[in-house]
């Protein structure tokens, strides 16, 4: 039965193919066609074979005889073959005999036909001969298989006992397929439609072409020339057709109504003119149909194998026991399933509705009965949401509502950058409340928050501000301390770079750009003397010993020592000066000794003029000096010049006039240098460092680090222990020397550099004075217990300085007998704070 | 020398681990991994440096913690998960063939589980589930509004929907109720029980609009477990309040849209009792009917009289503990067993004790039902806006109806018709406040958040002012003091106007001052600053404030003042100068974590006194253009 399903489902197209190969055959053996038949057939199909032989006595040679031999067979039977089951067709047989063309010139029409590709006239009634006869081939094909097929059908079921007998002879064979065949026609009028006969014209297939020339594909332009256009198969001359020339032509073809669809066979050198029955063929390939006009492609299905039960069957294999025998294993498992039932093993679901009821109960009650330790980290508790406020009132009091550019920018911002997800609104009345639109959204953004937000414990200082801020003695506790502008010294043009008090405090020295060193009177304010010494004064410095009246000045790259004679009269005025010369006689007598000496320093005796003036040495370099500093004795003096590596830094002693050079090397770029006030150290500050050196024993005691970019200034407590250091990048760091070399306290107040740090030598005070204009005035209290920490309070900010060229303060020192500070500016001026 | 460390081994990148390195070690997917941290409440967290974290790669990741991931991974519901995915490929298979019978096998033993132990895991004591349960709360009654339609389980809402009114008969059961709010987005209200706050909002009730990107996978998860949680925190409300769980449902009433009415909240004494009752009578039939397996005929009078005088007894009990039928179920209860009562039966927490409302149609019942009966309120409402009212709108001892509504058109004389706003503003003032400002049809006051507290600087709305002197509650006052000294000077100032020639002038002033009002704001602020000061010294001399002022404006003429006031504002700028230096020289001397803080108060500090200042102006704009018109 397989078979026959896979019969049932083979596609239509397949059995039009086979049908084609079948009919070609027929075709081409025209004579052939019973035998062939019968050949195709296998033995299964015994009563087929033995059909086509009870045929074959009445067909004779030839297609046109075998049709009509159809038709009369079918007539026989009462079952109406091609033209006749039709009016249509019978008009097409008509028509043939009116037609009178020969079927072989037919067939090559089609061909010619075939590269026309003209449309066809609908209109044209003439019904081609080739439509019937090639439909008569179709019928005939598929009604011999059908017949076939069907016969089987019949036979199996009718006579199943002469079938299952396998010796039977010819004649009975005959006599029953004959009947058979009746029988078959009968149903197999009801399975399928009449079709139309089909001639074998196949005639599209070249293979079968009837050509008399046999030149081949040569261009036919070669036998341009001779009266022949080729050869016949026998190689007989095949002559050219008489043709007329273009008038004649062209006369023909005015008369030709089927001008339009004829066509030149130049290897046949004739016209060829196409059958409408072709033409429409033709427009079917084009239009991708089926070429077949009358193939109906949704026929219903044949059924070649009958569905219905047969009572032999196809394969005699006997029925196996087990197909009666009940499983064995099925019933082990089933045996299982019910001892497991009995046992206990299975029990039958609990009713669902029980399973629905959800189950409640105290959970807590043990748990905090008996509260387990609890493993892991402490939780950290999502922050709850934020408790609405009156903005977001249904009714809120009018200054909340939003103005109009209010809205307009809450709704020009986008709507993550908004500070709040809503515009406040007043409803008026609780009836005109509608429902909020965001309030899925938020709750959804909420749950997003608790699984998908990282979480972080950041302790908030419980500190507030003010418990913050520093405890700081008020300073009026802290007095005295310079808190008002008291005098102002006005008498520089140029900015004063340096001041210098006399140990005495009487007396002030400025050294300005402008060239001159000025002598004020430090209570009055009143200018005592001016020098003009030819050069920006960098530096100025008295000499810390009382017992002489001496100062130093930086004068562009030469340092000038003299004695005011309008301060000191008398013995202190000749002790001084023997001071300051005393030097010439010895260090004359030690150059003539040392003539190796490489250093860049000559002392010299300044000219007359300015030793009238009280200058009574000039000490000349090669570098501008840019800053001095005295030994606590007064017989040394240390400068820096502007200047690379361990040159920069030079001693010399005032009573020898001799010079020395401390260090040989230096690294960096020397800011500022400082004597210690109580040790033999010597502080060196570096742009990044402050090294300080012990100079009886040549040795590096230390290097503070301040941690500031670009050191300005620096100074040391009185007593010794303590280093503030001053920077370009306006921090201000506190050392103590015994704690660290990293700042006890960094103090950050001025707006711009810091340019000079002071101590007061009496009170516990220190300033700073800045690029801003103002100085700081900070109390700094060392106590005598090392246990104790410095206590540093600032104390006052004054300003009065102006900024010129974003210079301010430029220097400041403290009185050093009254808790008064005096501070120089870019601005050309001095002033006292007290 | 030891041994190598190997690295990674130690430190942070021990102590957090990625979300893909936890995926991988959990063997789960996202989903499953979303679900798992959801329901167990792992969140991820933020390392101190990133970069150690996730072993030198600076990329963007989600870390959690190892110890959480390593909890995760002898979690019993990830073999669920994995037990549910079998379970629906197996499900999918069968239907697939299409095998009907073990599909149905199948679903019939779809896997469950349970999140109790999910519960007691993460809040081990009960208080700290009350203190977590405000998201849960918002949550499931979200839920409870939403339409069955959808993409949300019905029988979901419908628990949700349980579950809320049930959390709310509690409330109302413990008066338990403080602080409620009506915003734009829904209603806040704000619960204490157990001495935690817990806050929760409900949205009024329309048609919530369900936006696209909401995934509802997970807040389906994060219900499912609040939904458990609210379960088991009901239970213990109840239980502890010596009620019975679950209340039952009054099927009548719930199909009559009685919403809160439709729970039946009983006492556990009393379903005790019922339940002895109930035996009894049982004892007692199993007695008769074995004395009636012995003698059937003799006993069957006294059997009746029996089960007469049981069913009297039943009754009477009932009529004893159930007083009237009307009133709200459980006062049956009376909450007397609690040990807590004296806090529930306060007289604020009973505010609407005497009084007998009745809610028009057009109020929303669902909220103002819950609220009055939190506040021992008795309430009716009309019946198309539910079944279940205890009386009608006739009924003669209704005390206040809410309405809502422009007009009123009939009024019944022996009763006041208010705005639903007095109710809730009423609740947060903690008295009953005047009705004359909130009768139907009146324009209301302002509604003002409960929830704000003042600190120095902050904006105080006029109406907060106002609600504060009128409850006279002096704890509440001392924050409002800044605002308040003002508003004193500003009426001595309308009051002292024309006493002397400074205060003339002053008024001069200020009625040039009416015109550019938002200009000369801040010398008025100053003036009043200085008044207020005078006033000091005057208290401190012992004179009136105007004898003083006339000592001391006598001096001089009008100029002089004049002068001597900017004078006055000079030196104290001045004044202010110094302070804000000594401040900022204090700050030069803070380390620079200290700083960092005191200039973050500062900066907050300023944007608060921003933001007041925007309103107070606002303010004084508002009211400017109000006299104007009232001029006109």
């Amino acid at each position: 039965m397989a078979a026959g399903k896979g019969n049932k489902k083979r596609s239509a197209a397949h059995r039009d193919a086979e049908a084609k190969t079948a009919a070609a055959k027929s075709s081409s053996t025209g004579d052939e066609f019973p035998t062939a038949m019968g050949s195709i057939d296998v033995s299964s199909e015994s009563e087929y074979a033995s059909d086509a032989d009870s045929d074959s006595d009445l067909i004779e040679g030839s297609e046109q005889n075998f049709e009509d031999v159809l038709k009369a067979m079918a007539a026989d039977q009462g079952f109406e073959v091609g033209g006749s089951s039709s009016g249509e067709d019978d008009e097409e047989e008509g028509e043939e005999g009116s037609d009178g063309e020969e079927s072989d010139i037919h067939s090559s029409d089609i061909d010619g036909a075939s590269s026309e590709g003209e449309e066809a006239d609908s209109e044209d009634a003439e019904g081609s001969d080739s439509d019937g006869e090639g439909d008569g081939g179709l019928l005939r094909r598929t009604g011999s298989r059908s017949t076939d097929g069907q016969a089987t059908a019949v036979d199996s079921d009718s006579d199943g006992a002469a079938s299952d007998t396998s010796q039977i002879n010819d004649d009975d064979m005959r006599k029953l397929t004959i009947r058979d065949f009746g029988a078959d026609l009968a149903s197999w009028k009801a399975y399928r439609q009449t079709l139309p006969q089909i001639d074998a014209g196949y005639a599209s297939d070249s293979s079968t072409e009837d050509t008399p020339n046999t030149i081949g594909n040569v261009p036919i332009a070669w036998y341009e020339d001779y009266p022949h256009i080729g050869y016949t198969v026998d190689g007989q001359r095949v002559m050219r057709p008489a043709t007329g020339d273009e008038l004649d032509k062209f006369l023909e073809n005015m008369d030709n109504p089927d001008v339009f669809r004829t066509a030149r066979d130049e290897a046949n050198q004739r016209d060829v003119t196409v059958s409408a029955e072709e033409i429409d063929i033709i427009r079917r390939i084009q239009g991708g149909d089926i070429p077949d006009a009358a193939y109906d492609a949704y026929a219903p299905t044949v059924e070649w194998f009958t569905s219905q039960t047969m009572k032999t069957p196809v394969t005699g294999a006997p029925l196996t026991k087990r197909g009666f025998v009940p499983s064995k294993w099925e019933h082990k498992r089933v045996m299982q399933i019910v001892r497991a039932i009995r046992s206990g093993a299975i029990t039958a679901p609990p009713a669902r509705d029980q399973q629905q009821q959800p189950r409640l109960y105290d959970v807590w009650e043990h748990a905090e009965a008996e509260p387990g330790e609890r493993r892991g980290r402490p939780r950290m508790v999502a922050p709850r949401l934020a408790l609405p406020t009156h903005e977001e009132s249904y009714h809120p009091p009018e200054e909340y509502l939003p103005t109009a550019e209010q809205r307009a920018e809450w709704e020009a911002t986008d709507a993550e950058d908004r500070r709040r997800a809503f515009l406040p609104q007043d409803f008026g009345a609780l009836r005109n409340v509608p429902g909020y639109e965001r309030f899925v959204d938020e709750r959804f953004g909420r749950c997003l928050d608790l699984y998908l937000a990282p979480r972080m414990l950041r302790k908030k200082s419980a500190l507030n501000a003010d418990e913050l801020m520093p405890r700081l003695p008020d300073p009026r506790d802290l007095r005295p301390f310079p808190a008002a502008e008291a005098l102002a010294y006005v008498g520089h043009s140029g900015r004063v770079r340096s001041i210098s008090v006399d140990p005495t405090g009487l007396w002030l020295l400025s050294g300005s750009d402008d060239g001159s060193v000025r002598l004020w009177e430090v209570v009055t304010g009143r200018c005592a003397r001016v020098w003009t010494l030819g050069g920006t004064v960098h530096a100025v410095a008295w000499c810390p010993n009382a017992d002489v009246c001496v100062f130093a000045a930086a004068v562009g790259s030469r340092v000038v020592v003299v004695v005011p004679p309008e301060l000191c009269d008398g013995q202190r005025r000749t002790v001084s000066e023997d001071l300051v010369r005393a030097g010439f006689a010895s260090a004359a007598a030690e150059d003539a000794a040392a003539a190796d000496d490489s250093l860049p320093v000559s002392w010299d005796v300044p000219p007359t003029a300015e030793q009238t003036a009280g200058v009574h040495v000039s000490i000349a370099m090669h570098r501008t000096v840019k800053a001095l500093a005295w030994h606590r004795r007064g017989d040394y003096l240390a400068t820096l010049t502007a200047e690379e590596g361990g040159g920069a830094v030079l001693m010399h002693q005032l009573s020898k006039h001799k010079s020395q050079r401390p260090f040989r090397s230096l690294k960096g770029a020397v800011q500022s240098i400082r004597f210690h006030p109580t040790r033999p150290w010597f502080l060196v500050a570096t742009q990044r460092y402050v090294r300080i050196y012990n100079l009886m024993q040549q040795a590096l005691v230390k290097t503070l680090q301040p941690g500031v970019k670009w050191i300005s200034s620096v100074d040391v407590h009185p007593q010794g222990d303590n280093v503030v250091v001053g920077s370009y990048d306006k921090k201000l760091s506190w050392f103590d020397l015994d704690l660290s070399v990293k700042p006890y306290r960094s103090i950050r107040y001025h707006r711009q550099a810091i340019r000079q740090v002071c101590f007061s030598r009496k009170f516990p005070l220190f300033a700073t004075a800045s690029d801003d204009g103002s100085i700081q005035v900070y109390h700094g209290m060392v106590y005598q217990d090392l246990n104790q920490n410095p206590l540093i309070v600032p104390l006052k900010i004054l300003r009065g300085h102006e900024i010129r060229n974003s210079l301010g303060v430029l220097d400041c020192v403290f009185h050093p007998i009254q808790p008064w500070l005096l501070s120089s500016g870019a601005d050309g001026t001095i002033r006292l704070w007290t | 020398m030891g041994r190598l460390k190997k690295k990674f081994s130690e430190g942070a990148s021990k102590t957090y681990t990625t979300r893909n390195r936890a995926l991988k070690k959990l063997q789960v997917n996202l989903a499953d991994f979303r679900r798992l941290c959801i329901l167990k409440g792992i969140y991820p967290v933020e390392p101190r440096s990133r970069k150690k974290a996730n072993r030198g790669s600076t990329e963007l990741t989600t870390f959690y913690y190892t110890k959480d991931i390593q909890l995760l991974l002898s979690e019993p519901l990830i073999n669920k998960f994995r037990e549910h995915k079998v379970f629906l490929r197996r499900l999918k298979n069968a239907l697939g063939k299409q095998d009907i019978t073990r599909a149905k096998t199948l679903e019939d033993n779809r896997p469950q589980y349970t999140l109790d132990h999910l519960v007691i895991e993460r809040y081990p004591t009960f208080v700290e589930a009350l203190r977590d349960l405000d998201d849960a709360l918002c949550m499931v009654f979200l839920f409870a509004t939403m339409p069955v339609v959808g993409s949300v389980d019905g029988k979901i809402i419908e628990e949700c929907q349980r579950l809320s009114s049930e959390f709310m008969h509690y409330v109302i059961y413990s008066h338990s109720l403080r602080k409620v709010f009506l915003s734009i987005k829904g209603i806040y209200y704000q619960a204490d029980i157990q001495g935690q706050p817990i806050t929760w909002i409900v949205p009024y009730q329309f048609n919530q609009r369900i936006p696209k990107e909401v995934d509802f996978q997970v807040m389906g998860t994060f219900l499912e477990f609040y939904r458990t949680l609210l379960g088991f925190v009901n239970y213990r409300l109840y239980t502890t309040s010596n009620l019975s769980y679950p209340p039952k449902v009054d099927k009548n009433m719930q199909d009559s849209a009685a919403g809160l009415g439709s729970l039946r909240i009983k006492s556990k004494d009393f379903e005790n009792l019922i339940k002895n009752v109930a035996a009894d009578a049982d004892n007692a039939i199993e007695v008769d009917q074995d004395n009636e397996e012995e003698t059937t005929t003799e006993v069957t009078p006294e059997m009746k009289k029996r089960m007469n005088t049981l069913n009297t007894k039943i009754q009477s009990i009932v009529a004893a503990t159930e007083p009237s039928s009307n009133s709200p179920s459980y006062s049956a209860v009376g909450p007397s067993a609690d040990a807590d009562d004296d806090d529930m039966m306060k007289p604020e927490n009973m505010l609407f004790g005497k009084q007998v409302f009745f809610l028009s149609r057009e109020v929303p019942r669902y909220s103002l039902e819950f609220v009055v009966r939190a506040f021992g309120g008795r309430l009716g409402w009309s019946s198309s806006s539910g079944g279940g009212s205890p009386y009608e709108e006739n009924d003669s001892s209704i005390t206040i109806q809410i309405a809502d509504r422009p007009s009123q058109g009939h009024q019944f004389l022996n009763r006041v018709y208010v705005q639903p706003q007095w109710v809730y503003d009423c609740i947060n003032a903690r008295r009953l406040l005047d009705t004359d400002d909130y009768l139907v049809g009146q324009p209301l006051p302002a509604h003002l958040s409960p929830f704000v507290e003042y600190a120095e600087g902050d904006y105080i709305p006029e109406a907060a002012v106002k609600m504060a002197a009128a409850a006279g509650f002096e704890g509440e006052v001392t924050n409002l003091q800044p605002e308040d000294r003002d508003q004193n000077s500003d009426d001595e100032e309308d009051q002292n106007g024309e006493s002397d020639d400074e205060e003339g002038d002053l008024e001069d002033e200020s009625a040039d001052e009416e015109e550019e009002v938002s200009d000369e704001e801040e010398n008025a602020a100053i003036r009043a600053e200085k008044q207020y000061q005078q006033q000091l010294l005057a208290e401190r001399a012992g004179l009136t404030f105007s004898e003083y002022q006339q000592k001391h404006g006598n001096k001089g003429n009008a100029t002089t003042a004049a002068k001597k006031q900017k004078g006055a504002t000079n030196k104290r700028s001045k004044a202010e100068m110094d302070e804000e230096e000594r401040e900022r020289i204090a700050i030069s001397m803070l380390s620079k974590k200290k700083r960092k803080v005191v200039n973050r108060t500062k900066a907050d500090a300023y944007k608060r006194a921003k933001d007041a200042n925007v309103l107070k102006a606002r303010k004084a704009e508002i009211d400017n253009a109000k006299k104007k018109k009232q001029r006109q």
